[in-house]
This record gives C-alpha cells, sequence and structure tokens, in this order.
C-alpha cells in the first residue's frame, strides 16, 4: 500500500537491536561465507592455470570469448532489472515489482541456456570432460558451482513471482496453494520445453537445416511451449487484491542481494577465468 | 491493497532518483565490460593489461555491491559484516597463489606418485 510509503524505512529496523532487519543481516553473513567457498573454487582454478600440468589443453583456443561476453551482459542486466523490482515494490508498486521480477527470470534463463550450451561445446566438440584434465576439473567445478547458485536464484525468483498472486482474503487460500502449484508446474514445463527449443533451433541453425525442418522435427515442443507460455499469462493475470505489498520489500530485497551477489561472482570469474586467459 | 496506486512521483523523490542510478550504473557497467573485451586484444604490456583488468573488475564489483545491494544505504555493519568475508576470501587466494608459487612446493615431476599397492609391495 503506497500510503505506507512515508512510515516504511527499507534500510533500518528499530525493532532488532543491531537497527538491521533480521532477514538483511542473515543475507548478508551467507553472502559473506559465500564469498569464502568461491573464493576457494577460484584460487583452485588459478593455482592449476599458473601451474599447468603437461597435456593441458591451450584454453584461449577453447574458450569462446562473444559467448561468454553475451552472457556476462545479460547477467549485468538481470542485475539492472532486479535492482528495479526492489526499488518498485519498496513504493508498493506490485504490477511494476511482477514484470521486473519476469525479466529477471528470463536472462537469467538465457544466462543459464549459455552455460548449457558452452558445456555441451567443451565436452563434445573439445573433448574437455569433468574427470580428463585438470583444467577440465576445476573449470567445471568453479562454473559449474555458480551455475547452481544462478539455478537456485531462478528458482527463487519464481516462487517469489508466484507468492505475490497470494490473495488478501484469508478464506481463499486453500485453493490458491493448489492454484500456486499449477503455476510452479507450469513454469517448469514451459522452461524445459522453451529451453529445448532454443537449443533445437540453434543447433538447425548451425547445421545449415531450414526453419522448416526445425519445426517438423520439433512440433511437440514448440506446441508445449506455446501453451505453456499462454498458460503464464493466462495464471498472471489476476485481478483480485493480493497480499502482497510494501511491506514484503525486505523478501523481494533478500532475494535481491543473493541476486546481486551471483552478478559480482560472474564479474570475478569472467576476469579470473576467461579475459586473463587471452592475455 | 496491492492495486498499482498512481502516487505522484517527483524529481526529488530519493526513490525516483534511484531508478536513474540503478539505470546510470547498469550503462557504465556495460561500458566497462565492452572495455576489458577489447583490452585483451590490445598489444601492451601484460602486467598492464592484467592490472587494468583486476582494477577495472574492482570498480564493477563494488558499484554492483554499494549500489545494486544497497549498501550506501544500509547501515554500515552491513558492509563490515560483509567485507569480512571477502578479506578472508582475497587472503585465502593470495596465500594460496603465493604458496603454490614457491620453488618448495614444486612438484618432483621425475618421481612416481606412489600407488596403494605400492606401499605395501
Amino acid at each position: 500500500m503506497s500510503s505506507h510509503a512515508a512510515t516504511i524505512d527499507h534500510h533500518h529496523d528499530v525493532t532488532t537491536s543491531t537497527g538491521i532487519p533480521n532477514k538483511k543481516l542473515f543475507m548478508w553473513a551467507f553472502l559473506a561465507s559465500d564469498c569464502m567457498f568461491f573464493g576457494a573454487l577460484i584460487s583452485t582454478h588459478l593455482i592449476y592455470r599458473l601451474h599447468p600440468p603437461p597435456g593441458s589443453p591451450v584454453v584461449n583456443k577453447v574458450f569462446s570469448i562473444e559467448l561468454t561476453s553475451f552472457s556476462t551482459f545479460i547477467l549485468l542486466m538481470s542485475s539492472l532489472l532486479m535492482a528495479l523490482a526492489v526499488n518498485a515494490i519498496q513504493k508498493g508498486l506490485v504490477r511494476s515489482t511482477r514484470h521486473h521480477l519476469l525479466g529477471t527470470i528470463f536472462f537469467g534463463l538465457i544466462f543459464l541456456g549459455c552455460q548449457v550450451f558452452e558445456f555441451t561445446h567443451f565436452v563434445e566438440e573439445k573433448h574437455i570432460t569433468l574427470s580428463n584434465s585438470i583444467f577440465g576439473s576445476t573449470f567445471y567445478t568453479l562454473t559449474g558451482t555458480h551455475g547452481c547458485h544462478v539455478a537456485i536464484g531462478v528458482l527463487w525468483l519464481i516462487l517469489m513471482y508466484i507468492r505475490s498472486f497470494k490473495p488478501a482474503d484469508a478464506d481463499a487460500g486453500r485453493p490458491w496453494i493448489a492454484r500456486a502449484f499449477l503455476h510452479v508446474l507450469v513454469f517448469a514445463v514451459t522452461i524445459v520445453a522453451g529451453m529445448a527449443s532454443v537449443l533445437g533451433l540453434i543447433h538447425t541453425l548451425q547445421a545449415h537445416e531450414s526453419l522448416g525442418e526445425f519445426a517438423h522435427t520439433h512440433v511437440a515442443v514448440l506446441l508445449v511451449t506455446i501453451a505453456g507460455l499462454a498458460g503464464l499469462s493466462f495464471l498472471g493475470t489476476s485481478k483480485a487484491a493480493v497480499e502482497f505489498s510494501e511491506a514484503n520489500a525486505i523478501d523481494v530485497e533478500s532475494m535481491g542481494l543473493y541476486w546481486h551477489f551471483v552478478d559480482i561472482v560472474w564479474i570475478v570469474i569472467f576476469t579470473a577465468v576467461y579475459l586473463i586467459e587471452f592475455l | 491493497m496491492s492495486t498499482p496506486t498512481a502516487t505522484p512521483v517527483n524529481e526529488l523523490d530519493p526513490a525516483h532518483s534511484k531508478f536513474h542510478t540503478f539505470v546510470q550504473i547498469a550503462m557504465v557497467l556495460s561500458v566497462i565490460t565492452g572495455v576489458e573485451i577489447v583490452l585483451v586484444y590490445l598489444p601492451f604490456a601484460r602486467w598492464l593489461l592484467l592490472s587494468t583488468l583486476i582494477i577495472l573488475s574492482a570498480v564493477k564489483f563494488l558499484f554492483v555491491i554499494f549500489v545494486f545491494m544497497h549498501l550506501k544505504w544500509d547501515k554500515f555493519f552491513c558492509t563490515i559484516l560483509f567485507f569480512i568475508g571477502l578479506v578472508l576470501a582475497l587472503g585465502t587466494v593470495a596465500a594460496l597463489i603465493a604458496l603454490f608459487g614457491s620453488e618448495a612446493s614444486a612438484p618432483l615431476t621425475t618421481q612416481i606418485a606412489p600407488t596403494l599397492s605400492s606401499w605395501f609391495a
């Protein structure tokens, strides 16, 4: 409710001894510990790159700087959308928050798609696996762990988006839970089918086949994607009053902190793992 | 409750100015990323390029944590808490790289690594 705009201070909480909302404090403590986790993974990768064992691949001939740059740009833009989502909910603009959350989910999925494409390319064409070289072990462990963080972030974003439809009417609780489960299911099916469609399209273009050929071989996933998008559109058009407002800004902000952390880890990985190899 | 309200937003409203700040910072971050990509193809000294890349990454990192993650507006304790983890992580990276870079830690390449069965032979 925007009438509370002047009363809610989103950066301070007088009810806690630290003056910081507990959820925010917890998230900062978690992120500090996650820094050390990624610090260990990054240093392991760097040590083996600085002292490569015999038979290590020529890495700058393996990496695609274009694909990684695109991924970096996508993740930066998703961070912008996440910041705008937090800004919107702090002003009580639920509809705007939902739009920004959907944008962040979409960009997060593009990033994950790029990572799946990169890993597939490395394994199938460059023959670098998790176990056949030290480079493969440290690279896949580091970037895969980061990818898992992104996937968890996307899941959290989806759940928050669906949470924003919880009705204000307490009696509508049970039907809403069923609807929320359906919403999650439709999201999952649409994402899987959508990613299969996009990867199929990329493989078709790489094989210099026609779009007609692609449509013919991928008719099932295309139809499921379209039906899923229609379902999401239908489920996302609720006009009823909801129990999601400026008071939930701290939930969205905590999730935002996690998402931005994923972005800053990628900023470090982009330089320490990818760009350094081209010097 | 949650219907989008038409609150008049003026230019002096901090929340409104934050929107512009976020967009501007995102543009700056994109430009820095572009500069980083161009840098690796330039024929300058390796140490110079490496130092520049590290500085540019640090600038991006600080922009995100202080603006997007609101550290700039939050209580200073959040900054301290996060930097404890960050400093420990950076210390770990530096210490490990220094340890493995020292001459004493060079692997004995001529020695065949012992196997479990050789220990019992």
